[in-house]
């Protein structure tokens, strides 16, 4: 071993200049890639030469280097694309003396090559950005499709159904029968607000033979401010929802103190039927829009602001991906290294974007957005101050310790701010801010980074929206950090992507499948809609309804299409064994949240109460409050989300794991939580009040299932109180009934959703 | 009942391919997975998996194999020379000149500067020699330092791979890229990795442990944590600081306080009566089916899993085997889990306060000392275990850090190492790792570095090798374990890795 060999790392070459990059990348690369690369690239490399990287170009050919940086005249590259001597290339005529004259300028530079990671092999997008344009599929306008013809002219009750019942036909398929009422109301009401229909809610429906009985119902149900709390969750999965912040340094408060202003946002953002171009201009950039008195959508940044955190770099390609990912449908966080594979997404336009995230701020002081309870807020304020005092008080007694830098002193210190962080973000009276970005006063001019590498910086680009999503005058932002353009952009009318990635989440978490089955990529690499005329009349309709979300459910849940029975047939699954053709209802499972809450509204123990600083779920004394409200921390998910296919906090979800694991079991027959449930289902005075077996097995039925039990169900629940009852004893903690009432709540039916 | 199979182009790919590999996957496992998440919904297992079989074998009789619980055991792209994996996890980055990596060169350059400079985390300066005694061992005459000398009398199952190198010198990414193959964004574990490829062979049991007594190490549930993949391929984290170990931290809701398990019983065989007779009226669905078999592996896991961290059950000997403390019950626990089934094991060392116990800045010859006396019996007693149990063949062993440390001394640094001039910084350049068992070859050096033990310089292996060679040992084709997310497929080597062919036995 040679010390000598190791002596030092080699250093990296140092970046060329901006200007070197832009000449290189405007008018040496394209004549290279359409000339050269053929039969010199990744692929073939004639004559063992390759002209795609420059150690490669350097390195030469099988005879020896084609190149001499800085001496055009002596490079064989030259005198051969001049046609002088015997090797003329290329071999099919002379380049244009343009394209000659940029070649032999750049060799004259010192044949500067700006280290790209697609010079490393990394394909990029098959389709350029102008011919994505034209051919992808989800780039195309929205525009108002025809309704296709049918053979059955009857089924049809909306629009809709007509998409359906056109590809059903094309196979030779038919639609399923009409759900039961029953089935209806429950796959109704748990769909929209996350808990099942009271036995007085069904019976009326049940009785109300009206036309518009069911869309009552769905009014009714849409106009509960339980429904935005059912939907918001819907959208905090797409929005990386979390009140922790991911790993923190040490001492530094891991909370987000307000990150709940945001949730309670989106809560009342749906329940309000906030048009969607509002909701997103909001996420964006209500900072910079015309709010009027009411500053509270001033938390609908957090959509931007409460992801998870890490250097700058990392927490801006969060920020990319939220908005590109969960608005667009487009995986723009690809590009950070390199073109992106897949799509005409180039490098170039992340660090557009970069630059509009990189140059908003978070500011010191969040701005209050609501007057807290007086009484409360006194208290609140009182310690406050004397806290601070506390802080202040520290820093005068140990000022020259702190300057040096001592680290117990930095330490103590530290612990002292996180108590007064504490005291603001848990104590009832504190007020609630919105977590804020604002314009930096001066927008930073972004520049690539090379293979992502933020010490690595390429070419300067501007701060401007996706290439593929603009029209052909595409222009910079000129407003500050261009983040309300980027808004406007997305919010736009003829944005082809984001009426589409909307309705069709919706249609997701109605179905249980979108008619995209990759939610958040409808990208190349993505699949494709099974029904795109269908998709682009929601996204139509969605549009022409002012972006109307609660209007969208209307037109969903009046469809023939949902109002099918979910039973399947034995020709239907032969052909269409996924359900893609959705000639029947998927039947679904409640998710984690929709079993938690169901269980406490059977039990009448469902604490209604809105909004507010985040509750533990997952201790005793058990919060009875609904589990959107639950305390979610990103870097300790508690054990009992993920048993249940919680969506990950770290990035946007498009949709939840379905698993079926024993833990979920162990869940229902061994927590606290559910037997404290099943007690509490019969001390509700409806149910205590029925002193004989039968008829409270019945009226449990009715509140669990919508249903009256079978004999044999009554049977089986007359044997086992029986049974059960036989071995009660003094130190049993549980009474038959409990123990019975419990298996009711661990069935399968309880959790499907017909 | 072809129905059941209603799956994507892909998986039904996956299923028509495997003809003469019976049950070995396609190159798409996640195409397979994803075909899961639906047929979690649709096919079941227990009863409902035998009447799938019954149905499939018209068809396909390998389709059969495959179940649809996501931990249910599943074979690799090809036969592995490993089933299990544990890994001794030295957090903080043990120093290789001290343990499996003697330069006596540094003795000669004590107190001078070394030809050569590299850049380090902190200041440091001049050469610093061991303080411990080498010694050669085994019939393989491998060199080994006092601080592991009962580890090293089993050096000839072991493969001391010398020329490891990583990216950065700081524990955070470093331990990322160890433990993920990625130093700052959230990635699939290696652990999680492998239980997503492998199932796990205990469903009573999660298929994935992380053991640290006293707290978590730096990064947190990060470094088990399975970021897109299904949550249950996360790694379970299991405190083992005290004896009592809480069997509920593990399995959540393992104990039912309120009912004598008679009791229970009962109100399961009516739950299955009450769930047979939804399902005739439902007609065949496997999402229900599954379900129900659900319940009964939950109840027998609460009989089972309690057994494997009960330590009485062990015979006194292998208890003196091991020796007293932290690290030796955490490690025989881990050999009980291995036993048992589990898929990935991973043990980190008790943290003493300190989120990286093997980060000796300063003091290194005492704190060294100390950290290696808490483990050095446990882990001989370990491999010798394993070894006499015919587990150590198909167990792969795993020990190392994050990184290294430097040859050279690290000046005094404020907040760091408290003024004082006798410890180490860190190293990625170069560090050591050993593997032993499930298929390496033993009594084994691979790759060098330089003649300071700063730089791998001679077949070098970089993390992403590592995982690849340790991916291949399980049976996978580290290009070809991947999991679509966000548009992408990714895999736990990203775009590198190099499986190490020389190590395989």
């Amino acid at each position: 071993l040679t010390l000598l060999g190791i002596a030092a790392p080699v250093a990296a070459e140092p970046a060329p200049p901006p200007q070197a990059v832009e000449f290189f990348e405007t008018k040496v690369r394209p004549v290279l890639a359409e000339n050269c690369f053929t039969c010199h690239g990744a692929k073939r490399q004639q004559a063992g030469l390759r002209l795609d990287g420059r150690e490669t170009l350097l390195k030469g050919s099988e005879t020896g280097p084609v190149v001499v940086a800085g001496d055009p005249d002596k490079s064989r590259l030259i005198h051969a694309i001049r046609y002088q001597g015997e090797l003329k290339m290329p071999p099919k005529g002379p380049l244009p003396a343009e394209a000659i004259e940029s070649l032999t300028t750049w060799i004259k530079m010192g044949a500067p090559w700006p280290e790209s990671a697609n010079t490393a092999g990394v394909p990029s997008s098959p389709l350029s950005v102008d011919e994505a344009r034209r051919k992808h599929w989800a780039f195309q306008p929205v525009r108002r499709p025809a309704l296709p013809a049918v053979k059955d002219p009857t089924w049809a009750q909306t629009p809709l159904d007509s998409f359906i019942l056109a590809k059903l036909e094309e196979k030779g398929l038919t639609p399923s029968p009409p759900a039961t009422r029953r089935v209806l109301i429950r796959r109704a009401t748990l769909d929209l607000i996350g808990l099942p229909p009271t036995p007085e809610e069904l019976a009326a429906f049940e009785a109300d033979r009206s036309p518009d009985a069911f869309a009552r119902v769905l009014d009714r149900l849409l106009a509960s401010p339980q429904y935005g709390e059912r939907w918001g969750r819907h959208w905090l999965d797409v929005a990386r929802y979390a009140d922790t912040k991911g790993s923190v340094a040490n001492n530094e408060e891991p909370r987000y103190p307000f990150a709940y202003t945001y949730r309670d946002y989106v809560i009342r953002a749906f329940n309000e039927d906030l048009p969607y171009d509002q909701f997103l201009l909001q996420q964006l950039a209500a900072d910079l829009l015309p709010l009027g008195d009411d500053k509270r959508p001033l938390a609908a940044m957090g959509y931007l602001t409460l992801g998870p955190r890490g250097n700058l770099a990392d927490t801006i390609d969060d920020r990319i991906d939220v908005v590109s990912r969960g608005l667009l449908g487009l995986t723009v966080a690809c590009a950070r290294c390199h073109d992106h594979k897949y799509d005409p997404i180039p490098q170039a336009d992340y660090y557009s974007l970069y630059g509009v995230f990189a140059s908003s701020t978070e500011p010191q002081d969040l701005p209050q957005i609501a007057e807290p309870e007086p009484a409360a807020y006194d208290a609140y304020t009182k310690a406050l101050g004397e806290l601070q005092q506390q802080v202040k008080a520290f820093e005068d007694r140990n000022r020259s310790e702190l300057q040096a830098g001592h680290r117990k002193f930095r330490e103590q210190l530290r612990a002292l701010q996180r108590k007064v962080d504490q005291h603001r973000l848990t104590h009832p009276g504190a007020p609630p801010k919105a977590m804020v970005l604002v314009d930096a006063s001066q927008p930073v001019e972004p520049r690539v980074f090379l293979r992502g590498n933020s010490r690595a910086l390429g070419a300067t680009v501007p701060r401007q929206f996706l290439a593929v999503l603009s029209g052909d005058d595409r222009q910079p932002f000129r407003q500050g950090s261009g983040r309300l353009e980027l808004a406007q952009a997305i919010a736009a009318r003829d944005n082809p992507l984001t009426a589409r990635v909307l309705v069709n989440r919706v249609w997701m978490h109605h179905f249980g499948q979108g008619l995209v089955r990759s939610p958040s990529n409808f990208g190349l690499g993505g699949e494709v809609p099974s029904h795109p005329e269908l998709l682009d009349y929601l996204a139509w309709r969605f549009r022409e309804d002012g972006w109307s979300i609660k209007q969208l459910h209307r037109l969903i849940l009046l469809s023939a299409v949902y109002q099918q029975s979910s039973a399947d047939n034995p020709g239907r699954q032969q052909v269409d064994p996924d359900n893609h053709l959705l000639g029947k209802m998927n039947r679904q499972r409640l998710n984690f949240e929709a079993l938690r809450d169901s269980l406490l509204a059977v039990a009448g123990r469902l604490d209604r109460k809105q909004a507010g600083q985040p509750v533990d779920l997952t201790t005793a004394p058990f919060s009875l409050r609904r589990s959107v409200y639950g305390f979610i921390d990103r870097q300790n998910l508690p054990g009992l989300f993920r048993t249940f296919d919680f969506a990950s906090p770290d990035t946007s979800s498009e949709q939840r794991h379905q698993t079926t694991i024993p833990q979920q079991a162990l869940f229902l027959m061994n927590s606290p939580f559910v037997i404290e449930q099943a007690r509490h289902l019969l001390t509700r005075p409806d149910v205590a009040a029925l002193r004989e077996p039968e008829a409270r097995i019945e009226y449990l039925y009715r509140l669990l299932y919508g249903r009256a039990p079978e004999a044999r169900e009554l049977a089986l629940g007359r044997q086992f109180l029986e049974a059960a009852r036989a071995s009660e004893s003094k130190d049993l903690q549980l009474t038959a009934w409990a123990q019975y009432a419990q298996v009711l709540l661990m069935s399968n039916e309880f959790v499907l959703v017909e | 009942m072809r129905l059941l199979w209603s799956m994507e182009g892909a998986a039904r790919l996956a299923l028509s391919e495997r003809g003469d590999t019976m049950g070995y996957h396609s190159d798409r496992l996640e195409a397979h997975l994803l075909t899961r998440r639906e047929l979690l919904g649709r096919s079941g297992m227990g009863f409902g998996a035998l009447a799938l079989a019954g149905m499939l074998s018209e068809t396909s009789p390998a389709a059969a194999a495959v179940s649809t619980n996501p931990l249910a055991p599943r074979r690799p792209h090809f036969p592995g020379r490993a089933k299990r994996v544990l890994h001794l996890f030295m957090n903080g980055g043990p120093s290789q000149v001290d343990t499996f990596d003697p330069k006596p060169i540094l003795d000669q350059y004590h107190g001078k500067p070394i030809p050569l400079q590299l850049r380090t985390e902190r200041k440091t300066g001049a050469a610093y020699r061991s303080p411990f005694r080498f010694q050669k061992y085994g019939q393989s005459g491998i060199e080994v330092s006092e601080l592991f000398a009962r580890t090293a009398e089993c050096i000839d199952d072991i493969c001391v791979i010398r020329s490891m190198h990583a990216n950065q010198p700081n524990h955070g990414p470093s331990l990322l890229l160890m433990n993920c193959g990625e130093s700052r964004l959230i990635r699939p574990s290696l652990g999680s990795w492998v239980t997503y490829g492998l199932g796990s062979e205990n469903q009573n049991l999660p298929g994935f442990i992380a053991m640290c007594p006293g707290g978590y190490p730096g990064q947190g549930t990060k470094n088990w944590g399975s970021a897109f993949l299904p949550g249950v391929f996360q790694g379970t984290y299991l405190d083992t600081q005290h004896a009592d170990i809480d069997i509920e931290k593990l399995v959540e809701h393992i104990k039912n306080t309120f009912l004598p398990l008679p009791n229970q019983r009962r109100q399961l065989d009516l739950l299955r009566r009450l769930n047979e007779h939804h399902l005739e009226r439902q007609q065949q669905d496997a999402q229900l089916e599954a379900r129900i078999q659900s319940f009964e592996l939950a109840y027998r896991m609460q009989l089972e899993a309690t057994d494997a961290f009960d330590l009485s059950k062990e015979p006194p000997y292998i208890r003196d085997l091991y020796g007293p403390g932290v690290q030796a019950r955490q490690i025989l626990i881990a050999r009980r889990l291995l036993e048992r089934g589990v898929r990935y094991v991973q043990v980190y060392h008790e943290l003493n306060r300190t989120a990286e116990p093997w980060d000796s800045h300063e003091d290194l010859e005492v704190k060294h000392r100390r950290r290696a006396r808490e483990c050095d019996q446990a882990i001989a007693a370990l491999l010798k275990d394993l070894k006499q149990r015919g587990l150590l063949e198909d167990t792969l062993v795993i020990w190392g850090g994050e990184f290294g440390r430097t040859p050279v001394v690290e000046m005094p640094t404020p907040g760091s190492n408290n003024g004082r001039m006798n410890g180490r910084d860190h190293n990625h350049y170069g560090f050591t790792m050993w593997l032993a068992g499930g298929g390496v070859k033993g009594g084994m050096v691979y790759g060098a570095t330089d003649e300071f033990g700063f730089q791998a310089v001679e077949n070098k292996v970089h993390v992403h090798d590592l995982h690849a060679t340790l991916l291949w040992l399980l049976g996978f084709d580290h290009e070809k374990l991947t999991y679509r997310h966000a548009g992408r497929d990714f895999r736990l080597t990203d775009v590198h890795g190099h499986v190490v062919k020389d190590i395989l036995a």
